[in-house]
């Protein structure tokens, strides 16, 4: 753990090559990655394992993204959802946000905006001290 | 005419104040004759209670006679009685002579030509002249100009006979010239030669009774004329004339308000003919006379008839002045009223003296009342008709067509408008047209949520309704319905007004139509644009995804400090998902090429045995976890078609059935010939696919997502592009599947035309 201190990011995406380019980038800012390929699977691991945040893509089999936040924030409104979507046509960003979504990171992303929103919802990481510099 | 001096009578005295002298016995004689006289003409006249008095009074004269002829014989002997009786005898002189001369009846005794011998006072009294006058002149001579010769006939009738007295009524003149009508009693007396018989002559002054019989005609005739007439305007002149004719005067006029009552003008006239008064006249309808002044005024302000005698320029302004000149001196206005209010006046003039009494101006007074209600009726009536013939004009002239319906629904009345426009006579319109245009009027007052035509109309909806006329045309006709109320407030009937709307229809059909057209060509574009803002948000979702790997990937390899296992892993994972938007770019071009019919296919000859070997040797190579069972007919005819899109088919089908299929699935390819095509199947043992995704797996991007097909990765435009190919080959393509067992695709291509036998077209059929 390089910096800063450490939180549990939950990452629920279909899409295999962005779970492990997720996992790759949080672990090795000093982060616990859980992961979930389907909208259910989010919900059931976010309720059991309470992770810090969520990760969360929308385009997902059985149960989408959006569905999966309002379900699991009906439970626990406290649970910080950042939705990750290559949905970025205009008005997209302003849907997800009036759904609850703390905050909304586009795809594709630079990998410093993955740990940078961590930090900035969660405070865990290296960007934590650099916070006040922005 | 004298009297004859050789006659008795002659020697009575020319007193105006007696018929005796002083008691002589010479006067006595004659006296006594003339009591005799007397008694006889009373005896016969006897006709009212001061004659029966004068029959006493003979009766007493001849007692007397009978005393003075004693007196006579004794008169020497008895001086002193006679002289007492002499007293007695002129106190009944005196008696007698106050009784005559105080009674009621004008009398006199006349010669057979009717010269006056003796008057008494009331006969001077009403005649208007003196004994000495009367003396001096004839009965004949103080009778009315046109009844004097039936008179002075009559006189010398009953002197040729021995009984002839006779009565009747007649008109005396004054001796000022005015006549006023008597009824006159002619009564011979004594027996004497007819040359000398003279005759009693009574009068009675029967005016008043003229007067009241007068008036009762006048206004029996003023009504006469008013119940024979509709209009004022026809009754007036029947009025007029009779007002005026009947009680004698010489112009009678109608005057009416006008300007808010500030003004009179002359509205109707009747004058006796005579050119002085059409002068007048002419001159009174040119007048507009002030209500502030003269007798008009004062009549119209006080609402009482009122009468001026003396007629001048001064006491009537403008009008007395053209009075004065056509000589008329008398008048008389009465208010013409009706309810109440003056609203004009009943002017009467005439000349000379007048007698207005209280009987004539009552009449007056009732005639104008009754005149002025007559008036007001007629007015009322004319102004009735007048809208009456408006209403008509309208009906019968309205560019529509209007209805007069019965509450029970039957046609009353068309106008001319409505016939022409149905084509229809009235009689066909009645009893054929009419039922079915009130059946076609209710239905479509239903749709318009308005009340049927019977059910009482109240507010002004229109109705538009179709219908057909009788020269066969059909028309659009516009109904509005109006009920007319009965005085209980219940319809009575109905006013249907139509009109042809026809024109205005069909151009508003026309533009409803190119209106509903445009719509859907909006629609259309609408939907086109939702369709492709969805495919850009589709695509663009595809390309981020694919390009979020190939980013983060190249960004972690680029900060370097990585093992060489994770760079080699990081490149794959690079190089797939570059592929992947290779693919997808490739597959959108093919279908934006398809679509837009830009893409040819190359005809040939094609096995499709070989092609599926070839293709499953391919995926076979390339996957070990399914196993491949090939069943093909090798007896399948050539197919024509374009090879290199054939192999994208059936590789794009095995591709998918390995990638749905779990590991140790089975995936079979076969092959056979049906009705002219070759029928290719591809089933896998795979996932399968939810029913109500089934009708839409040939739609771009429709990847089935369920369970574990989530992670296959494809562009999701694959089997939309495998129908295109196929459709343009001429086959068809369909897919069979259950969740859980599996999913089975079917395509068709044609077989060469020469290797199509009869049998097998008619297989396919």
């Amino acid at each position: 753990m390089p910096d800063g201190k450490s939180v549990t990011v939950l990452v629920a995406d279909d899409n295999e090559v962005a779970q492990r380019l997720c996992r790759r980038v949080l672990e090795k800012a000093g982060h616990r990655v859980l992961t979930a390929s389907d909208g259910q699977e989010a919900v059931n691991i976010a309720l059991a394992d309470a992770p810090d945040m969520i990760l969360m893509d929308v385009a997902m089999p059985l149960m989408d993204g959006l569905e999966a936040m309002k379900q699991i924030k009906d439970k626990r409104p406290s649970m910080v959802v950042v939705i990750a979507s290559a949905h970025s046509m205009a008005g997209d960003r302003e849907r997800f946000l009036a759904a609850g979504a703390n905050d909304v990171l586009s795809k594709p992303f630079r990998l410093n905006d993955l740990t940078d929103m961590v930090a900035k919802l969660v405070g865990g990481g290296l960007p934590a001290q650099r916070a006040p510099d922005k | 005419m004298s009297p004859d001096p050789g006659q008795p009578s002659a020697a009575a005295p020319s007193s105006t104040k007696g018929l005796v002298r002083p008691a002589t016995p010479y006067a006595i004689a004659g006296l006594v004759a003339l009591y005799g006289l007397g008694a006889a003409g009373l005896s016969l006249a006897g006709r009212s209670g001061l004659l029966v008095a004068l029959v006493l009074l003979a009766g007493l004269a001849v007692l007397l006679a009978a005393v003075v002829a004693v007196a006579v014989r004794d008169a020497r002997s008895m001086a002193a009685t006679v002289e007492r009786d002499s007293k007695d005898l002129r106190d009944s002189e005196a008696w007698l002579r106050a009784a005559l001369d105080h009674t009621d009846v004008g009398m006199g005794i006349v010669d057979t030509r009717g010269a006056w011998l003796h008057v008494n006072s009331r006969l001077e009294a009403m005649l208007g002249r003196s004994a000495a006058d009367l003396l001096a002149t004839s009965l004949p001579a103080v009778t009315a100009e046109s009844q004097s010769g039936v008179v002075s006939d009559s006189l010398a009738k009953s002197a040729a006979s021995t009984d002839g007295g006779w009565t009747t009524e007649t008109l005396q003149v004054r001796a000022d010239g005015s006549a006023f009508p008597v009824s006159i009693s002619v009564t011979p007396l004594g027996e004497r030669p007819a040359s000398a018989r003279t005759f009693l002559v009574q009068e009675m002054d029967i005016s008043a009774a003229k007067r009241a019989e007068t008036v009762r005609d006048v206004m029996v005739a003023v009504r006469h004329a008013i119940a024979t007439s509709a209009t004022w305007e026809q009754a007036a002149p029947a009025v007029l004339s009779s007002v005026g004719s009947k009680l004698g005067w010489d112009v009678a006029q109608l005057w009416s308000e006008e300007d808010d009552g500030k003004m009179l003008r002359l509205r109707h006239s009747w004058q006796a003919d005579e050119p002085r008064l059409s002068e007048f006249d002419r001159a009174a309808h040119s007048l507009a006379l002030p209500t502030t002044g003269g007798l008009m005024g004062r009549a119209l302000r006080s609402g009482v008839a009122a009468v001026n005698e003396e007629v001048s320029a001064t006491s009537e302004s403008l009008i007395g002045d053209a009075a004065r000149r056509a000589g008329l001196t008398v008048e008389v206005a009465c208010p013409v009223t009706f309810g109440g209010s003056v609203t004009g006046l009943l002017v009467l003039f005439g000349r000379g003296r007048r007698d207005v009494d209280g009987d004539v101006m009552t009449m007056l007074t009732v005639a104008g009342s009754e005149i002025g209600q007559f008036i007001h009726r007629s007015e009322t009536t004319v102004a009735l008709q007048r809208s009456e013939a408006d209403h008509r004009a309208i009906f019968e002239r309205a560019p529509i067509g209007i209805a007069r319906v019965s509450a029970e629904g039957e046609l009353l009345e068309g106008n001319a408008a409505l016939l022409k426009m149905l084509a229809h006579d009235l009689e066909t319109l009645r009893t054929q047209a009419w039922p079915e245009l009130l059946r076609a009027y209710d239905l479509a007052a239903g749709r318009a949520n308005l009340a049927p035509l019977l059910a009482g109309i109240s507010d002004g909806g229109t109705v538009q309704l179709r219908a057909a006329t009788g020269d066969g045309r059909w028309l659009w006709l516009q109904m509005s319905a109006a009920s007319i109320p009965d005085l209980q407030g219940k319809p009575e009937h109905v006013l249907l007004m139509i009109e042809d709307v026809t024109a205005v229809r069909e151009t508003q059909d026309k533009l409803g139509e190119s209106l509903s057209a445009q719509q859907r060509a909006n629609a259309d574009l609408e939907k086109l644009d939702r369709t492709k803002t969805e495919f850009l948000s589709i695509v663009s979702h595809e390309f981020r995804t694919a390009l979020t790997g190939i980013q983060g990937f190249s960004e972690l390899i680029r900060d370097g400090g990585l093992e060489q296992d994770e760079l080699r892993a990081y490149g794959g994972y690079i190089f797939n998902d570059a592929d992947r938007v290779n693919r997808l770019i490739g597959d959108m071009l093919d279908l934006d090429r398809m679509e837009s019919g830009r893409m040819s296919i190359r005809m040939a000859d094609v096995d499709i045995n070989e092609v599926l070997s070839d293709t499953v040797a391919r995926a076979a190579t390339g996957s070990s976890m399914v196993e491949f069972k090939p069943d093909l007919d090798p007896r399948l005819p050539i197919v024509t078609g374009d090879r290199d899109r054939l192999i994208q088919v059936v590789s794009n089908l095995v591709n998918n059935a390995v990638k749905y299929s779990p590991e140790g699935g089975t995936v079979t390819i076969s092959s056979r010939a049906e009705g002219g095509y070759a029928l290719v199947t591809v089933a896998d043992t795979g996932l399968g696919i939810p029913p109500d995704e089934i009708a839409h797996v040939f739609e771009r991007f429709r990847r089935v997502r369920s369970g574990a097909a989530q992670s296959i990765a494809g562009t999701g435009l694959g089997l939309t592009i495998v129908k295109q190919i196929v459709e343009m080959h001429g086959g068809k393509i369909w897919v069979e599947s259950a969740v859980g067992h599996g999913s089975a695709f079917h395509f068709t291509i044609p077989l060469a035309p020469e290797a199509v036998t009869p049998a097998m077209q008619l297989r396919h059929a």
